[in-house]
């Protein structure tokens, strides 16, 4: 405790006077975006895949077309698209040859393609981060056009123990500048977009 | 070494100049073009500043209000004066769960704090999971830039150090199969590690959470596998509500790579069941910082990277030739506050041309702290003799306009008259890549001197 | 309207033909000038390398020379730039206050306050405009690349009335030369790197001259340009604009 207390009143005797918190006006940013036509812009920039779809069954076919040749998938949204059961997983490293992982979110973000997914949407935290294909259902409707209403959103809602904002698949530009996509996290990102 | 010697060792070879000027300058167009997209961009900056400052003049508590909450999450919170505290701190940390196996993503603060060397002495081993980080550290190197930390490394370097330790196939440096090595490399280790370390780029007092961004969610795969995660930040992490992530997500990537926001933005705030989470806070010398006005502003720093890409200097001398954890502009202002004597080179580092303060996403007047760097540095630090004097003469010859007219005269005559040979010579630093101006007869005092009399005469 | 010239201490003794086309430029618009002739230099030279305290006398010698004035004008950015930023050191008489508020690089005066742009010059040559850092972040004397506003520049306002001028792109619009006083001998290594570099992007760019609101920058990027024999002239703006060249031949 002893540290604590000495950085804190050093800390206390060298800071300034008290200075003013801004508010943010989130109106002067606002340009009148089409949602879902930006975020689908900027989710493909960011090398993720948009699909629009109308309903269930197209995801669903979409799926089957996509990752037919792929063995081990879970789905949080249909049971049966799954070929695990996360019970059976007693530590997460038992994740690691997952191919396909489908989840749903209740926040997305125009200007950044950004999706939100949190605790009540994972099982398992380091789902999304494992599997080598990720794909996402999002309503149009839930596309928020910038950070200060997704985070007005999140402070609506209640307090989740963990989230994360994802946009695109991995990637990497660390050997000189060349982006390349699939890091560590996940190889592709595909983005179901409903309504 | 000073930053002069080290630059010129650096520009021996021009191509490779080149070559790092036009890497940086590239990720600086991506950062405008990005930015100039954004209705609003200045006040989103104006706003970054001013939740910087705020958050400052009031750091203690929210801090204190951090920690309430975090705790009440079910955080450990650990609070560390200095590196060499914090390295204790980790160690204790690691032995307490029988920890071998460590894995690491960014963090510059355990860069700062030479964590990896600590650890290693007893045996532990820490694999950096960046992949820009593993690249030096596998080169032995430290990073040269806080967002690229390999961008000194050309893919062919990088091909041969993966040949080396990684037992890769030679690949003429292609990125995709040098990238899939790593991944498979990393994923060994991620799956094997007893402890994630990662760094902390916002925490938030309302919640006590923190949020780490990565593109190759190696913060992630680190924290959500191993059964302990350790986050490490400096005290000025700090930032008041969730509300202003908003703000700090928005700029943070367009400023650092030109993306719009980082793949990866992961929001930490309870363990997960059965696994442990710490925390720990870092002074470091930033409580000092924190006492100098003319500085405190330093410590706004999100560490995008932005100030390094512009600066021209900081492209064409390479991140090490400032020999210190935090690289171009803001570590040379950050830098003087450690140690004034060993840096003092770094604010001198500069043309003080202003674009590092332009590109700061929070706004901090970096050019300005480092003319102010440079008072301070030639008060405290011995200086070479001849540098002082000439100064204080010429300090002398313009305060008084007489003296000035005879030494121009007798400047302008040996510009003339001395042989190139002569001016151009060892000692004149400025000759030797470049021709001095020709020496004029008549300076402008003297020309205009003669159109009055003229005026006066023909009157 | 009193207008008192400044004549930074290198143009008075390296470039006079800068001086003497400011007076010439300014007498042509009819502005009265006066040239107080016990001025010496700004301080920025001393101040930039760290030794802001041995140029007080210079700072003091500045204000007494130009207290009476309601305008300074300069063919520096940098040195207005010194004035306006730095000469906070001294005390704040209504004298220095005054001066700090009126001190004028020439461009942005013979635009902004004596509301010209067609200054009748003509010069039939294609010129690259280099925007010394001092005049375009300092006084903003142009929008700069790194921020996001919207774009216009006092130089090429008034080159763009110049009869003849091409005004021809450069890849990096507003990258630093490397003069950066003393820094250009302290890091010399980088700083003629950096002044090659600029130099490279006018002649790909086939511009024949270059010019700037600073000598300073010019005396660099000349130097090198003389070493090296590139087929390139440097000018200030001043000389441009006082110009009346017709024809190249």
């Amino acid at each position: 405790m002893a540290n604590r207390d000495t950085i804190l009143a050093s800390l206390k005797a060298n800071k300034p006077k008290l200075i003013d918190l801004p508010f943010i006006d989130a109106a002067v940013f606002d340009e009148q975006l089409d949602l879902a036509a930006e975020f689908t812009k900027i989710l493909e920039v960011v090398g993720g895949n948009v699909v629009a779809v109308s309903n269930d069954d197209e995801i669903a076919s979409h799926l089957q077309n996509s990752f037919s040749e792929l063995p081990i998938k879970y789905s949080t949204i249909d049971e049966s698209y799954g070929s695990i059961d996360l019970e059976t997983i007693a530590n997460p490293k038992d994740l690691e040859n997952l191919d396909v992982l489908v989840l749903e979110s209740t926040i997305a973000v125009a200007e950044n393609g950004a999706i939100w997914l949190a605790d009540k949407n994972l099982p398992i935290r380091v789902l999304p981060f494992i599997t080598k294909h990720l794909a996402i259902i999002i309503s149009k409707k839930d596309i928020v056009p910038y950070m200060h209403q997704a985070y007005t959103k999140l402070n609506n809602t209640e307090s989740d123990d963990y989230g994360v904002f994802i946009s695109g698949p991995s990637k990497t530009a660390d050997i000189e500048q060349s982006l390349v996509i699939g890091a560590h996290g996940a190889l592709s990102l595909t983005v179901y977009l409903k309504g | 070494m000073s930053h002069p010697n080290l630059a010129s060792i650096f520009n021996k070879d021009e191509k490779r100049v080149d070559w790092h000027d036009k890497a940086l300058w590239f990720v600086r167009h991506k950062r405008d073009r990005s930015v100039h997209n954004v209705k609003g961009w200045e006040s989103l900056r104006e706003l970054g500043h001013g939740i910087k400052a705020h958050t400052l003049s009031n750091i203690d508590n929210y801090l204190i209000q951090f920690e309430v909450n975090a705790l009440n999450n079910g955080v450990q919170v650990h609070w560390a004066a200095n590196a060499e505290e914090h390295n204790q701190i980790v160690h204790k940390i690691l032995k307490k769960n029988n920890a071998k196996k460590v894995v690491k993503s960014k963090s510059m603060l355990t860069e700062e704090c030479h964590l990896n060397p600590y650890l290693e002495a007893d045996g532990i081993e820490v694999i950096d999971t960046d992949l820009g980080e593993r690249i030096v550290q596998l080169a032995k190197e430290p990073p040269s830039h806080v967002v690229l930390p390999a961008i000194h490394k050309d893919r062919h370097q990088v091909d041969e150090l993966f040949q080396e330790h990684l037992g890769t196939e030679p690949c003429d440096g292609d990125p995709q199969y040098l990238t899939a090595e790593a991944r498979k490399h990393l994923r060994e280790k991620f799956i094997q590690a007893d402890v994630a370390i990662t760094g902390v780029n916002f925490a938030v007092a309302e919640t006590g959470g923190f949020v780490v961004c990565t593109n190759e969610g190696n913060a992630d795969m680190g924290a959500h596998l191993a059964p302990v995660h350790i986050a490490c930040m400096g005290v000025e992490k700090i930032i008041p509500k969730q509300e202003h992530l908003g703000v700090f997500l928005r700029l943070l990537a367009r400023s650092a790579t030109g993306q719009p926001i980082t793949t990866y933005s992961s929001h930490f705030k309870k363990p997960r069941k059965g696994a442990k989470m710490h925390i720990v806070i870092v002074d470091n010398g930033r409580s000092e910082q924190l006492s100098r006005p003319d500085f405190r502003a330093s410590l706004h720093c999100i560490r995008c990277g932005a100030c390094m890409n512009t600066c021209p200097i900081y492209r064409r001398s390479g991140g090490h030739s400032y020999d210190y954890t935090i690289p171009g502009p803001i570590g040379s202002i950050l830098s003087p506050g450690k140690d004034l004597k060993k840096y003092s080179t770094l604010p001198f580092a500069s043309t003080l041309c202003g674009s590092c303060s332009d590109v700061c996403p929070v706004k901090i007047d970096i050019h300005s702290q480092l003319y102010k760097w440079r008072q301070i540095i030639t008060k405290n630090t011995p200086q070479p003799f001849i540098k002082k004097k000439s100064m204080k003469v010429m300090g002398q010859i313009f305060a008084k306009p007489s003296q000035f007219e005879k030494i121009g005269k007798v400047a302008r005559w040996s510009l003339r008259n001395l042989p190139k040979s002569f001016i151009n010579s060892k000692p004149n630093a400025w000759g030797k890549a470049r021709d001095l101006p020709k020496g004029p007869k008549q300076s402008f005092d003297d020309w205009h001197k003669q159109r009055e009399d003229n005026k006066l005469k023909n009157k | 309207m009193k207008v008192g010239l400044f004549i930074p201490c290198y143009i008075n003794q390296l470039y006079p033909q800068v001086g003497i086309a400011t007076i010439e430029l300014l007498e042509k618009l009819n502005v009265e000038v006066v040239y107080p002739s016990q001025q010496t230099c700004c301080g920025q030279p001393m101040a930039n390398s760290g030794y802001e305290y041995e140029s007080v006398g210079a700072y003091n010698n500045f204000v007494n020379n130009f207290k009476d004035f309601d305008y300074i004008v300069t063919p520096s950015g940098s040195c207005a730039y010194h004035v306006k930023k730095h000469y906070d050191i001294i005390p704040q008489t209504e004298e220095v206050v005054a001066v700090r508020k009126n001190v004028y690089e020439l461009c942005d005066f013979i635009l902004n306050v004596l509301k010209r742009k067609d200054l009748g010059a003509a010069f039939p040559y294609k010129v690259g405009v280099h925007k010394s850092c001092h005049g375009l972040r300092g006084l903003r004397l142009g929008s700069c690349s790194e921020v996001v506003e919207e774009k216009y520049s006092y130089i090429e306002e008034l080159l763009n009335e110049v009869k003849g001028t091409e005004i021809m792109p450069l890849k990096r619009a507003d990258e630093c030369c490397g003069f950066g006083g003393t820094f250009a001998v302290t890091e010399e290594a980088v700083s003629v790197k950096m002044g090659k570099d600029k130099i490279k992007d006018h002649l790909e760019s086939g511009v024949e001259v270059i010019t700037a609101t600073d000598t300073s920058c010019l005396m660099h990027l000349e130097g090198l340009v003389n070493r090296n024999n590139q087929p390139l002239k440097v000018l200030h703006i001043a000389e441009i604009l006082n110009s009346n060249i017709s024809s190249k031949n």
